[in-house]
């Protein structure tokens, strides 16, 4: 019963294995340390496109309804709570405004708890699916004010990784975006370019 | 070898015998550290990237910024100035070498650096900023006058956090006339991607 299992072999493929694993792993490192990878990065150019703004943050993503915060911030205007650079509610999926003359209409976030996460975008049926898919690439391009903002150091709990899959997704319809990034000292701001040189929104990505 | 040296070797023996199990179990435990750490590197290891335009023309030349939480490391390249220069007049010439001499500089300083190299990054000072943008349209329109095809632009790699230093710059950039012609392009980063100084001095121009 002593010599029931021979551990003669698997003790060989075993001490094997570990020997092909450290060759594994020295490769590895020493091909990691030359490997470049080249990250091709679409360009700003000048457009006759109208811009659809949207915003990524905490990895999830909403479309800004320009027509609504407009009309929502001029109603807040008219009662007197928008003046002194005061921020208001804009009554829309959480967002606050600042109306001040340098900077327009300037967007902050308190909670992204009711906005869809990105992963929304490859549900069928999902609202900010559908509202990028209404995007005409002949008339209309892609603008995403993105949040650099995460706690972690990593791109988690950013808007990057929305902001990735959304392009990814308007790349295939051939959708040109652009985007920028923002946080809280910098926020989003939607102007006129003939207030400040600052308003001016680009695509960035040739959508082809 | 007579018959009973024979037979004496193939007796059953009290020789010493080892138990294999208790190498058996180390070499399983560093074999699953070995595969554990594998795994890890290959997610987790930082990935030396190098931006360049998407769509690129052979002619376009990146100047990189890396926008970092603490500021900004600045990457220009020197690879192609050098031929620039020997189809420019003796005062572009000059006023190349002085630019070339500065950037050959900037990369040594951050080559010399001591540590991860992301520890580099500095707030962008304004004057800095303003110079870089001179510095760029002046080689562009040297280039344009000697009918040399070059040109230099501007790619923005944001990681996490790294925002602030972007605006400061693009800030800047709005109220000088050197960035008018200056083509821009920018990318978020994921924090363990790392830039890769060498092959910017692989080439080193004029040593």
């Amino acid at each position: 019963m002593k010599n029931l299992i021979s551990l003669d072999s698997l003790t060989d493929i075993v001490s094997n294995s570990v020997g092909i694993l450290i060759i594994f792993a020295v490769i590895n490192l020493i091909h990691d340390n030359n490997k470049t990878y080249q990250l091709e990065i679409p360009l700003e150019h000048e457009t006759d496109l109208a811009p659809v703004f949207f915003m990524c943050k905490d990895d999830r993503i909403i479309k800004m309804d320009t027509d609504t915060l407009f009309t929502n911030a001029a109603m807040q205007a008219t009662h007197g709570v928008a003046g002194a650079k005061r921020i208001f509610p804009l009554d829309y999926k959480g967002l606050f405004g600042k109306i001040d003359k340098q900077n327009g209409i300037s967007f902050y976030v308190n909670d992204t708890r009711e906005w869809p996460p990105f992963q929304a975008i490859e549900k069928r049926s999902s609202d900010i699916r559908k509202a990028l898919q209404e995007i005409d690439p002949k008339k209309q391009f892609a603008y995403f004010f993105v949040y650099d903002t995460s706690n972690e150091d990593s791109a988690n709990g950013s808007g990057f990784e929305a902001f990735r899959t959304a392009r990814e997704f308007l790349k295939q319809r051939a959708v040109k975006s652009g985007w920028q990034p923002v946080n809280s000292e910098a926020p989003a701001r939607i102007c006129d370019l003939s207030f400040s040189p600052r308003c001016s929104y680009l695509p960035s990505y040739l959508g082809n | 070898m007579n018959r009973a040296t024979r037979h004496a070797r193939y007796l059953p023996d009290n020789k010493l015998e080892i138990s294999l199990f208790p190498f058996l179990s180390i070499f399983l435990c560093v074999m699953g550290v070995l595969s554990f750490i594998n795994i890890l590197n290959s997610f987790s290891a930082p990935q030396k990237i190098e931006m360049s335009a998407q769509l690129e023309q052979g002619y376009k030349v990146a100047y990189q910024i890396f926008n970092l939480p603490d500021g900004v490391i600045r990457v220009p390249p020197i690879k192609h100035l050098r031929n620039l220069q020997k189809a420019l007049d003796e005062e572009g010439k000059s006023i190349l070498e002085d630019i070339i001499a500065q950037r050959e500089q900037q990369i040594r300083r951050l080559e010399s650096y001591k540590g991860p190299i992301k520890q580099a990054a500095r707030e962008p000072e304004v004057d800095d900023i303003l110079e870089m943008l001179h510095n760029i349209r002046t080689i562009n329109e040297l280039a344009l006058k000697a009918n040399y095809l070059y040109e230099e632009f501007l790619l923005f790699g944001i990681y996490p956090n790294g925002g602030q230093a972007y605006q400061k710059i693009r800030d800047v950039m709005t109220f000088t006339q050197d960035s008018a012609s200056i083509t821009v392009g920018l990318e978020p980063l994921d924090s363990n991607w790392t830039l890769n100084l060498k092959r910017h001095t692989d080439q080193p121009q004029g040593k």
